[in-house]
């Protein structure tokens, strides 16, 4: 509609015609519109939400951006599906895919951000995006070291390794990454001095280390360290779970390979054994660990001394409310006290009664021995 | 580490999903559905069945155990027409009562269901599977004997279905057929149905989908998914036309005429004539092809109707055989052939017909379907030539002779899908997706609106919903910029701003470059309302040799007029920055939902815009 050409301006000689202005546009007539397509639903915010076509405008602006800050982020650099781009170390191009192993698969597709939190989506996508960059046909006649797809072949088995939902717990259980920071965990030396009562120190030590044992949780939501202000139940489920940690840790992936040259069915099967205790033995280590961290963490845990506190003052605070209005107080403890002996009384009683049946079975049993004692001699006699 | 807990095994934050959930738009016709999907990119685009069929049957077949759909079963229409059921959408709804008897059936009789009063039903033979034998115990296998007992041969049952059954079976099986395209669970669903379907039909056919376990979020009615479809569609801005809907299906014909106005649109006039569609063509067709085997074999063949049970077969191979030459002369501008294996007395039938035969075939049916525009032009009070754009919907809307035959009434720059090169390979013009693809925009639209807004923004979307009742403008009201040399009635150039049917409240705006060269100039417009009209001369076609004047019939010549009906106002400024001469101006004009209108007059200038003039004129 909007006209291409230029038009001309005014006449010089126009004036503002004559006839009387119209005080009103022609009457206006209803219609019903159909329910389709986006200009109706511009349509009926605009009435419903009674704005005026600029504040629609701004409304539609805001929404764009939006919508353009979320694809922005997606694509940033190609990052599908929230993965990042690792820098690849130089000293990844020397792994040795016979060693594979001893190989980082995450930091090997470029995953090290992610880890076990790494979806299968990501890993596929990493996996062609690093196959397409490492591919042996892409580097032909780039150098001359006869090596060429060692890294390549790295990276098939790290997708051999992490496709494998089985063999990746497997990995995942031993991930070198987070066995290094398992090794960095707080002792009790780090809570000398000073830092025995630094309520901010111990809380940023144990965080990270929770956070970190909580993904072999078999049960999960896994209950936090949290914070100081935590009430007692919470303090008191996080040990209660902790102390009773299920975890899906296992260690079949630090396995010695059975020699595959040898047919020797002996020599396989003494490797599966050694294997097996191995495996059972580090998880029982496993489990020992955890459960030392633990016990740490109650013994240093300034929430259970606060709680503690806390307690003593409820009770000192109900003594002294105690002293105030003491007839009934006092009458209760009395009746309290009546009832705990009589219970007392009646225990031991029943331990008495306990103690002596016991004392008869034995001499019944005693008296049973000693008549088959005596059968069995007296037969022996019969047939000598 | 998120604080949030910890994770088992790959389940990391997944990145923001800009992605809707899978949706459907599906097109139940009589004859034939299509369904369409929005995908990846951004674009609602028809899919094909597993057969690799766009253009998918209403057809249900039943032969021994198995259950055929879609064009699988039209095939069954020649050997097993009994068994077959076809032209079930129609009867949704529908009391046996109102169910026309008189009409002879090439498939499954309409039946009146043997339990339920007054409901329409089909009765079909099947096999049912015999039950398996009974597991051996102690007591029913007297003789002992190793061998598995064999099962039994199936028994021949009857099956009674009611219409809302079989249309159920259909639905799932092009949900299904949507679900293994896309891999996921499709979670919402925008069917489009005509408009005359009243309420009773419309309760039935949602009754129905949901049996079939399709969440529907909206029957669309037809000229709904067009206005979705093409006003989405335009990659500029929405323009304001006057839209005729040519429905051309196989068993009937709709119109609609709508006003589109920035993409708000309504039915200004609906009109279905059930006589016309494509089964009429076919019967042409196959007439025709008849009369050519009778021709060509000397073997007598009558079809369409035939009485003798050898015709009837062989025009059911015909009916099957044109289909594929009706889309070849579509698709292509050569001959089309149709070629039938033993059509009868174990003789081979292959002819061709070319689009110019053919188009002399059918112009009887041409014929009647200007007339309908036509007739629905006057019952909305509007010329032809205030169309714009004419929109076809399907399968027989796809011939190139009825666009030929029907825009001759209309004005040389009216719009059609076939000027615009938009209907083969499946564009976006092409009729026999659009319906489709414009629900699967909506349903599209919907379910990003039900995610972000409120229930009482999806209310609206109903359609007795009190949004849907606007008032609209009734004159159309633009500028005048006056000239004293000017032709034509108005005495200037006539630019028009906001044209009449423009739904309320709205919003116009114009740029435009005016020329600004002398000293003292001013620049403006006075602002008009009009009434826009239509001209008919009757002038002499120009004498040809060697014919007679005397039974000359007078041609006539349509011109589109404005006649000045009121005056609003004058804007003028004088601009302050021209550049060679010439300077940027904008108009913004403003009409409320009561109808008052403001309009605002600026210049553009190098960073913004300079001081506007305005003016109100209060609501009617």
């Amino acid at each position: 509609m909007a006209s291409v050409t230029v038009l001309p301006a005014l006449p010089k000689n126009w004036a503002v015609p004559d006839s009387p202005a119209a005080q009103s546009l022609a009457p206006v007539v209803q219609r019903k519109l159909i329910p389709a397509g986006s200009a109706y639903l511009a349509h009926v915010r605009r009435t419903l939400q009674n704005l005026s076509f600029e504040a629609h405008d701004k409304l539609i602006e805001q929404d764009r951006l939006r919508i353009e800050a979320l694809r922005a982020d997606e694509l940033n650099g190609e990052d599908h599906a929230g993965v990042g781009d690792d820098e690849e170390s130089p000293e990844l191009a020397l792994l040795d895919p016979k060693e594979w192993k001893k190989q980082d698969h995450y930091q090997v597709l470029g995953l090290s951000r992610l880890r076990y939190k790494a979806t299968p989506e990501q890993i596929k996508i990493t996996h062609r995006k690093k196959v397409l960059k490492h591919h042996p046909d892409k580097k032909a006649g780039q150098s001359h070291t006869t090596n060429d797809d060692a890294f390549f072949k790295c990276i098939q088995k790290a997708h051999d390794v992490l496709t494998n939902p089985e063999r990746r717990r497997q990995f995942d259980s031993v991930d070198p990454h987070y066995l290094a920071l398992e090794e960095d965990a707080p002792t009790a030396a780090d809570f000398k001095g000073n830092k025995a009562s630094d309520v901010d120190y111990f809380f940023k030590a144990w965080a990270p280390v929770y956070e970190m044992e909580a993904r072999f949780s078999k049960k999960t939501p896994v209950p936090l360290l949290g914070s100081f202000d935590d009430p007692k139940d919470k303090v008191e489920a996080f040990y209660d779970f902790w102390y009773n940690f299920d975890s899906w840790r296992s260690f079949e992936y630090m396995d010695k390979e059975v020699n595959e040259g040898s047919d020797s069915r002996d020599d396989k099967r003494y490797t599966e054994k050694k294997n097996k205790t191995e495996r059972a033995r580090r998880k029982k280590e496993d489990t020992a660990r955890l459960r030392s961290l633990v016990d740490l963490t109650l013994t240093l845990d300034p929430r259970i001394k606060r709680i503690k506190q806390e307690e003593k003052d409820i009770r000192e605070a109900k003594k002294k409310n105690k002293g105030g209005n003491s007839a009934e107080g006092k009458a209760k403890a009395e009746e309290g006290n009546q009832k705990a002996e009589e219970e007392a009384k009646r225990k031991e009683e029943e331990e008495k009664a306990r103690a002596e049946a016991k004392k008869a079975k034995a001499v019944a049993a005693n008296a049973a021995k000693k008549a088959r004692r005596q059968q069995r001699a007296a037969e022996a006699e019969a047939t000598s | 580490m998120p604080s949030n807990g910890p994770l088992p095994n790959g389940s990391a934050a997944s990145p923001v999903q800009l992605t809707t959930p899978p949706i459907l738009g599906i097109n139940l016709g009589n004859s034939y559905a299509s369904i369409a999907v929005f995908t990846k990119e951004g674009v609602a685009e028809c899919i094909a069945n597993e057969d690799g069929e766009r253009q998918i049957a209403c057809v249900l077949a039943f032969h021994g155990e198995e259950m055929y759909i879609g064009n699988q079963a039209k095939q069954q229409l020649v050997k097993n027409a009994q068994n077959t059921i076809t032209g079930f959408r129609n009867l949704l709804g529908k009391k046996f009562s109102e169910v026309p008897q008189d009409k002879l059936s090439v498939s499954t009789p309409v039946i009146q269901h043997p339990s339920l009063p007054d409901t329409p039903a089909y009765k079909v033979k099947v096999l049912q599977p015999a039950p398996s034998p009974l597991p051996r115990t102690a007591t029913n296998t007297p003789a002992a004997s190793q061998v598995a007992t064999p099962r039994s041969e199936p028994v021949e049952v009857e099956r009674i279905l009611t219409v809302s059954e079989v249309t159920t079976i259909f639905l799932a099986s092009l949900r299904q057929s949507a679900e293994d395209f896309l891999g996921r669970k499709i979670t919402g669903v925008v069917i489009a149905v005509p408009t005359w379907f009243d309420d009773a039909q419309r309760q039935a056919l949602s009754m129905a989908a949901e049996d079939a376990g399709i969440h529907v979020l909206q029957l669309l009615d037809d000229a709904g998914a067009i206005a979705a479809c093409t006003s989405d569609s335009a990659d500029g801005a929405p323009t304001d036309c006057t839209q005729l809907i040519v429905d051309l299906g196989a068993s009937s014909l709709e119109l609609s005429l709508l006003s589109i106005r920035e993409g708000l649109a309504y039915a200004l006039a609906t009109l279905s004539d059930s006589t016309i569609g494509g089964d009429e063509i076919d019967s042409k067709l196959i007439r025709f092809f008849a009369k050519d085997f009778t021709k060509k074999t000397k073997t007598p063949l009558t079809v369409a109707p035939a009485t003798d049970a050898q015709d009837k077969r062989a025009e059911a191979k015909l009916r099957l055989a044109v289909e594929h030459t009706k889309r070849t002369l579509s698709a292509s501008p050569g001959a089309a052939t149709c070629s039938v294996e033993s059509l009868k007395d174990g003789l081979d039938y292959t002819g061709s017909i070319n689009r110019l035969r053919f188009d002399m075939e059918m112009r009887s049916i041409y014929d009647k379907v200007y007339v309908k525009v036509k007739e629905l032009a006057e019952s909305a009070e509007i010329d032809l030539y205030d169309i714009d754009e004419i929109v076809y919907i399907g399968g027989s809307a796809s011939l190139p002779g009825l666009d030929e035959s029907i825009s001759q009434g209309f004005t040389e720059s009216v719009i059609t899908s076939f000027k615009a090169g938009t209907v083969v390979g499946g564009g976006v013009g092409d009729p026999t997706t659009i319906l489709a693809r414009g629900c699967a925009l909506q349903a599209h639209l919907l379910v990003s609106l039900a995610q972000t807004s409120s229930e009482e923004l999806l209310e609206t979307f109903n359609k007795e919903s009190e949004a849907t009742s606007v008032a609209a403008i009734s004159r159309t009201i633009g500028l005048l910029v006056p000239q004293e040399d000017a032709a034509g009635s108005l005495g200037g150039i006539w630019i028009p701003l906001v044209l009449k049917e423009t739904p309320l409240p709205c919003r116009r705006m114009l740029t435009f470059e005016v020329d600004a060269s002398g000293a003292n100039t001013k620049v403006g417009f006075e602002l008009w309302e009009v009434k826009e009209g239509v001209k008919i001369d009757h002038v002499k076609p120009p004498k040809l040799d060697g014919e007679d004047g005397e039974d000359e019939e007078l041609e006539e010549v349509k011109e589109k007029t404005l006649t000045k009906e009121a005056y609003l106002a004058s804007l003028s400024l004088s601009p302050k920055n021209p550049i060679k001469g010439k300077t940027t101006v904008q108009v913004q004009a403003i009409v409320s939902s009561t109808g008052a209108l403001d309009v605002s007059f600026r210049e553009v200038i190098r960073d913004g815009f300079g001081a506007a003039v305005t003016a109100t004129i209060a609501a009617p």
